[in-house]
């Protein structure tokens, strides 16, 4: 047996396929349906993902069983393409699954008998990529566009967006929106929300514009190229206020069209917005982690727009290919390409970025590792609802883009560093240990302005209250146990450095005792959900718990601890 | 006369959120409604807890009739739901405007709860264009409600700026406790703790804005006050400290002051050939007071700096005199119309400035730091910490994009 040449990742996260690409690509077609020749389970599979990022789409499948694909499946590819035919749509799509690419199927010989005439077939290879799956889709779907038609003067082809392709609604009207304002036309998005009939027609654009070129559309505008004479645009990304002007002008530079008053309207009205007092005061503050796999083109994109024009640190990006990442190099230190779940998490908490931008999984690890700011930027995403409105793309998308992010992170940021609306201010004057005091002038330092001098009067706070119920001072151990739970969202990973100096010492042995939950001392009930949620504090700050949720639960005139009532008093604490 | 007003809030806002961060106190704004709900949203950025704030929303009638009647019961209303030691009735312009009788409801309320100390402070108007006199105000209210408390031979008393001060004084309590000096600061975050300052043998304020503190805590609990200066940046923090040990011969903090100073000045002197190389021009404007402390801190580094200052006390004088002939700092005291004149004039090269003078200042691409933002900016690391990131906050890249983008595309 040959060794294997893998390198296998224990815990991968698994990126689509190449026949989600193709069926992606099929299913964002009107008027076209699709059949995907497989299995039941794969059918659904298939379908019912596709629904999570999409309004609605039409796939039906041959219902494969297991004998079915051992004996060939022709018969049954057979009968499904009768049923879809007489239906008379504007195309049939055949997409096969692994299964049938194993056996071989005769996909090509059965549509030839039945002789449905606009029957596209489409054979993603096992172990293909998205993008390769996208592309091949493409390219086959090209044999649907009519060659001869004539050209639309001053008409573009947005050449990329698919279904599950993050936020593409919103883009697409955006993009659009920008090159009406100068006269331009969308001919044929190729291929998701066009009708079938402007797939037919996709020849009739006088240029292609691609949209994603670190991910797909890039070959099959080179295809169209050499079909059908449509020169194509893939060097601008039009994420950004610069990069949107850029693009908008090399476009209007193509139809030789004068952009100049539309954008400096349009750029009057950006800086009008960036000049505005929450953008620079919290965006100069802010770091970013991009963890964005499926979405290389929008790594770049956003990272460049939210480094070089609103002053972002970007800490942290993760993407899919090679080009994406030296790209990115530029103006990130720490450049991932499909890295596993366990090097994400290990980033996110070394690099403790403001926000994190990506999918579902990266939502999850950011979650449990405290991470509390997230914007969804790219798939998988298990139930997240997106429309026109909300572009990433274009001169609305740059002011989406800071929005999203300003309002994520400041308000997070803000809340975070409060106490109860109606909370104590302090607990009384406790003394502080000088080893203490040094490292909160340390750990302030590390905070952003926007938010110092209140995050800094949470933790004094919170240190004093925890030293009063251990009937100690302020001591070192105390502030770097408030530092690590108390501070604005994920700044921990910097007072590492705080702590881990030689000087500081560890935290008194005795705190490892062990102390069980049954010798507390209880002033007022307890039930049993609340008594099991102290398991989950460490030994030495049980006690203190105790107190601490039985105080809340005074002031807010309950006679009871519940388990809801520790829950409320640890997210008061912003734990 | 001025065309715009330049400052972070009303001097309201600033008692009330001075006020706000002190446990055991509660402020009681006298006031109509847009008066209530305007400084409780302005204040809610920098209150730590307590966000609500009592008010007495001052209506028709009361301005007509009077809202003693009102304002007492709602004194009444606030003891009996939160029974906090003091209650400090903010006195804002409308009430001042009718001549409201204040101190006749505290009398009668004194009678009525003995146990209860409730003090009063004027704002608003009273302060027109000193937004951070409104802590003077608030604190000298809270000044009133102590009691004599027997001094401690040799102690020093630090009194601070702001509420937000509170808690925030480590860089430089650590060093008197290291020295063992004795000391009480002023505020702290909570009443009982902060009452203590009465028992300093001297007074030294740290910021230029607590004259009238000050002068208060002197003339009613005894003891002498100095300024010395505003221990901001290096020099300026050792000064401060030097004077003090000085004063209570203590070679202790002189010997600390003398570590600190070996720590620091080589960071210092890389931090001064950084400004000496991109040669800065600070324009400092109307902030919290931290106008002339910060701005203090460019000048040490190097920086050509311009203040157009908050306020013009006694504190203040001596703390303009001191920079100008140690720094050759220029003060802006004459009235201007519009920031955007000043800088057109001035020409720097980075502006520190209010919330409200943002979008002036960003659309001439100007560097743009937020007064705000930069406060407790006492001691040694403060002063390195602002030095070190200056270049990198400053974010001169993404205005050079912009100035590309609006040179191409106008805007």
């Amino acid at each position: 047996m040959n060794e294997t040449q893998k390198d296998f990742k224990m815990q991968e996260l698994h990126t689509p396929s190449a026949f989600e690409g193709a069926l992606w690509t099929c299913l964002g077609i009107k008027g076209a349906d699709t059949i995907f020749h497989s299995p039941p389970g794969c059918y659904i599979n298939q379908h019912v993902n596709a629904l999570v990022n999409d309004w609605t789409c039409e796939l039906y499948s041959t219902n494969l069983s297991y004998a079915n694909i051992m004996q060939g499946a022709e018969d049954r590819m057979e009968t499904t393409l009768r049923k879809i035919a007489a239906k008379k749509p504007g195309a049939i799509l055949i997409v096969t699954a692994p299964t049938v690419e194993v056996t071989r199927d005769d996909v090509e010989g059965v549509a030839k008998k039945v002789n449905f005439k606009e029957t596209v077939i489409i054979h993603p290879p096992i172990g293909g990529s998205l993008v390769e799956g996208k592309e091949t889709a493409f390219i086959k779907i090209l044999d649907l566009v009519d060659p001869k038609v004539k050209k639309v003067p001053r008409s573009v082809n947005i050449i990329g967006p698919t279904f599950s392709t993050f936020n593409w609604r919103a883009d697409v009207y955006e993009l659009t929106r920008m090159l009406a304002g100068i006269g331009v036309m969308v001919n044929c998005v190729y291929t998701a929300g066009a009708t079938i009939d402007q797939i037919k027609t996709a020849a009739q654009a006088e240029l292609n514009l691609c949209i994603y070129p670190y991910d797909s559309g890039v070959l099959v505008a080179k295809e169209m190229e050499k079909r059908f004479g449509i020169p194509y645009m893939a060097d601008i990304i039009p994420i950004g206020f610069g990069n949107s002007a850029a693009w908008l002008e090399s476009v209007a530079g193509f139809f030789k069209i004068d952009a100049g008053p539309y954008l400096k309207k349009t750029m009057a009205n950006a800086f009008e917005f960036i000049s505005s007092n929450m953008v620079f005061a919290v965006t100069f503050e802010m770091t970013a982690a991009l963890s964005l796999e499926n979405a290389n083109t929008y790594a770049v994109g956003i990272s460049e727009f939210l480094n070089k024009e609103v002053g972002v640190g970007i800490v942290m990006t993760a993407v899919g290919n090679h080009d994406a990442a030296k790209r990115l190099e530029a103006l990130c230190d720490d450049v991932l390409i499909c890295p596993t779940i366990e090097e994400k998490r290990d980033k996110f908490v070394e690099k403790g970025p403001m926000v994190i931008y990506g999918n579902f999984y990266d939502k999850k690890v950011s979650m449990d590792e405290g991470f509390k700011n997230f914007i969804f930027s790219d798939i998988p995403t298990i139930g997240y609802l997106s429309s026109e409105n909300c572009p990433f793309m274009g001169f609305m998308g740059a002011k989406y883009l800071v929005e999203g992010l300003v309002n994520e992170v400041y308000m997070g940021i803000f809340l975070e560093t409060k106490g109860d609306m109606m909370g104590a201010i302090s607990t009384g004057a406790v003394p502080w240990d000088i080893e203490a005091e040094q490292a909160m002038i340390k750990v302030g330092e590390m905070i952003p302005h926007f938010v110092r001098a209140t995050a800094l009067k949470k933790l004094h706070s919170v240190a004093e209250q925890i030293a009063k119920e251990r009937g100690t001072n302020v001591t070192l151990s105390i502030f770097r146990e408030v530092s690590d739970k108390f501070t604005p969202t994920k700044f921990k990973a910097k007072f590492s450095a705080v702590f881990d100096d030689g000087a500081v010492p560890a935290p008194a042995a005795d705190e490892d005792e062990e102390v069980p939950v049954s010798s507390l001392t209880f002033t007022m009930p307890w039930n049993d959900e609340a008594k099991g949620m102290l398991e989950l504090v460490p030994s030495p700050f049980r006690q203190a718990a105790v107190s601490g949720t039985e105080d809340y639960a005074r002031g807010k005139s309950r006679d009871t601890v519940i388990g809801a009532t520790v829950e409320e008093f640890r997210k008061e604490l912003g734990m | 006369m001025p065309l715009k007003h330049y400052e972070h809030c009303c001097s309201t806002i600033q008692a009330l959120a001075s006020l706000g961060k002190i446990e055991g106190v509660i402020p009681l704004l006298h006031g109509p409604q847009p008066c209530s709900y305007q400084n409780q949203v302005g204040s809610m950025s920098c209150r730590p807890a307590q966000l609500v704030t009592a008010g007495t929303l001052v209506n028709k009638s009361d301005v007509i009739f009077g809202g003693e009647a009102g304002l007492k019961q709602q004194v009444k209303n606030l003891y009996a739901k939160y029974h906090p030691k003091v209650i400090v009735i903010i006195n804002t312009c409308i009430p001042q405007l009718i001549g409201e009788d204040i101190e006749g409801v505290i009398i009668e309320l004194k009678k009525e709860i003995p146990e209860l100390k409730v003090s009063t402070c004027l704002t608003g108007f009273n302060y027109p264009r000193s937004m951070p006199l409104g802590s003077d105000a608030a604190w000298v209210a809270v000044i009133d409600t102590f009691e004599k408390q027997e001094k401690v031979p040799g102690s020093i008393g630090i009194v601070g700026r702001t509420g937000q001060d509170a808690g925030n004084l480590a860089s430089l309590e650590m060093f008197f406790k290291k020295a063992e000096i004795p000391y009480f600061v002023f505020p702290t975050p909570h009443i009982d703790s902060m009452s203590k300052i009465v028992c300093a043998e001297k007074y030294y304020p740290i910021h230029i804005t607590p004259w009238l503190t000050c002068k208060h805590l002197s003339e009613n609990f005894g003891g002498e006050v100095e300024f010395i200066e505003i221990p901001a940046g290096i020099q300026g923090t050792s000064n401060f400290l030097r004077a003090v040990a000085d004063r209570h011969k203590n070679q202790k903090l002189h010997d600390l002051v003398d570590e600190e100073e070996k720590r620091v000045m080589p960071e210092l002197e890389k931090i001064k050939e950084r400004f000496a190389k991109e040669k800065v021009r600070m324009l400092m404007v109307s902030g919290p007071a931290n106008e002339v402390s910060v701005g203090k801190i460019f000048a040490e580094f190097g920086a050509e700096v311009f203040v157009v200052p908050s306020m013009k006390n006694k504190f203040y004088q001596q703390e303009k005199k001191l920079m100008q002939e140690r720094y050759g700092v220029t003060f802006i005291e004459e009235d201007f119309d519009m920031i955007g004149d000043v800088i057109d004039r001035i020409k720097p090269t980075a502006v520190s400035v209010e919330f409200q003078a943002q979008p002036e200042c960003i659309s001439r691409l100007v560097p743009t730091f937020i007064n705000m933002l930069y406060l407790c900016e006492y001691g040694y690391d403060y002063a390195l910490d602002l030095g070190n990131n200056f270049f990198k906050n400053m974010h001169k890249p993404v205005y050079e994009t912009w100035q590309n983008l609006v040179r191409k595309y106008g805007g």
